[in-house]
């Protein structure tokens, strides 16, 4: 085996360096600050996706100062549905923009969208040997619909 | 295990932390919201599917140089030594090129990206200055820094993990094993199968290693079917010598590179490519042989 060119390996481990000597990951810039309330919010759903799929919504309690605002700033549940069975996804709006996207009942109905590209014994006898699949093709199709279903509710009427 | 899944870079985002051990599982979540911070961040800086996003902003105005934040500067600076060392078969201008084939949709918004771009526009028309940190376009031109900038929020969110036992970043197939997983063992990766999309058809096991994939199987061009979505700048074809072609590195970021630029080189240049730099190939030609260099 070829000696590993260090020139590569040094390029990449000075770009994850300049990221935390430049203090952006202490301070945080202003749009992840921004969020935190959120996030703070966030962490106290169950991440299990055992929840009913009530759609509540819980934000910031501070109103959006901008005055053309189209969604009200905080965190929707969005429900879709695809061949493979419903998919739910979490949606968190700050000032008019998508900030997180999350996937909440993979526990349920996203594994078999997931699993695509595992050999079907590993499936079936659960030992899942394979448990990560590199160049299977993730769309993110899927979770347009559920997203939109977020967004409508977020809408300002 | 802990695992978390969201969206981010058109893609699906999964990451799992084996728990259990010396970290509690607050500390781990903490960990693992860091690793999506580092997602988000990079996805604000290098999108180039959102008007607002920092790389978009600093492309409005020509011959003028622009301060940049770390989080687009790094990737560039890593994008423009690949286009340099492949000649220009990697090059980061090709953003036009894959707008005008359709990949051009903002997968959140569903807003399209038409840009006005001088066609000539090559990496070198890219300046980055290291001291004053900025950036400056000779021409306008659409950057594209798509795996690159994955790779590197793949890169950024292991670090944030790495002091957790074992873990999985895996970006849309692109996947960072750190540590071993919850059997002590060093990390089982699938090759996704060309074919067949249930099956994988092949397997490999590393720790804090990262590998990445390109296959002709996957984008395909919504304006023009026989195109997929890795293109050869020189050409403006997609390249069809392989199917998929692994690469096994250990960072995220250089894998990702090496995929794209091993694959747009064909099958003997890119065996070349690999065992030059070290890194290992697993290479899937259309007969479905496997070749595997690098000592796997």
């Amino acid at each position: 085996m070829a000696k590993m060119d260090k020139k590569w390996i040094i390029l990449c481990s000075t770009a994850i360096a300049a990221i935390y000597t430049a203090g952006y990951v202490s301070t945080g810039d202003q749009a992840v600050a921004s969020i935190q309330p959120n996030q703070q919010v966030q962490m106290d759903i169950p991440s299990n996706g055992n929840q009913s799929n009530q759609n509540w919504q819980s934000g910031n309690v501070t109103e959006n100062s901008q005055s053309h605002s189209i969604y009200q700033d905080g965190i929707y549940v969005g429900m879709g549905s695809n061949r493979r069975g419903s998919i739910e996804v979490t949606v968190t709006i700050q000032n008019d923009k998508i900030t997180d996207v999350e996937i909440r009942n993979h526990n349920m109905h996203y594994p078999q969208y997931y699993t695509d590209g595992l050999p079907d014994e590993v499936l079936q006898s659960q030992s899942a040997r394979v448990q990560n699949v590199s160049g299977a093709t993730y769309s993110t199709d899927a979770f347009k619909d559920a997203v939109q279903d977020a967004l409508n509710q977020a809408q300002i009427s | 295990m802990m695992r978390k899944t969201k969206l981010f870079m058109d893609t699906v985002v999964d990451i799992r932390v084996v728990t259990g051990h010396s970290i509690s599982e607050e500390e781990i979540e903490m960990k693992i919201n860091h690793a999506f911070d580092a997602f988000r961040k990079v996805e604000q800086a290098c999108s180039r599917f959102n008007p607002e996003s920092e790389l978009m902003r600093s492309s409005r105005e020509i011959n003028k140089p622009i301060p940049i934040s770390p989080y687009l500067f790094e990737p560039l600076k890593f994008a423009l030594e690949i286009a340099k060392g492949s000649n220009g078969l990697f090059d980061p201008t090709i953003g036009k090129l894959m707008e005008n084939y359709g990949f051009n949709q903002n997968y959140l918004t569903e807003k399209n990206m038409e840009s006005t771009t001088d066609t000539t526009a090559t990496f070198s028309d890219i300046v980055l200055n290291e001291y004053e940190r900025s950036l400056l376009l000779k021409k306008p031109l659409v950057i594209d820094l798509g795996a690159v900038a994955k790779g590197f929020a793949i890169d950024l969110a292991a670090n944030e993990l790495k002091e957790c036992d074992g873990f999985i970043v895996n970006a849309g197939g692109d996947v960072f094993a750190g540590g071993i997983n919850d059997k002590f063992n060093r990390w089982s990766i699938g090759i996704q199968h060309l074919y067949q999309q249930e099956k994988v058809i092949d397997c490999v096991e590393i720790s804090n290693e990262a590998i990445c994939t390109s296959g002709s199987y996957e984008r395909r061009s919504a304006k023009n079917p026989s195109m997929h979505h890795l293109i050869n700048p020189r050409t403006k074809r997609s390249e069809n010598h392989l199917v998929s072609l692994s690469i096994i590195a250990p960072f995220a970021m250089m894998a990702d590179a090496f995929s794209t630029v091993a694959f747009l080189s064909g099958v003997t240049k890119s065996k070349e490519i690999v065992e030059s730099t070290g890194v290992k190939g697993i290479f899937i030609k259309s007969d479905l042989d496997i070749v595997k260099v690098g000592g796997i």
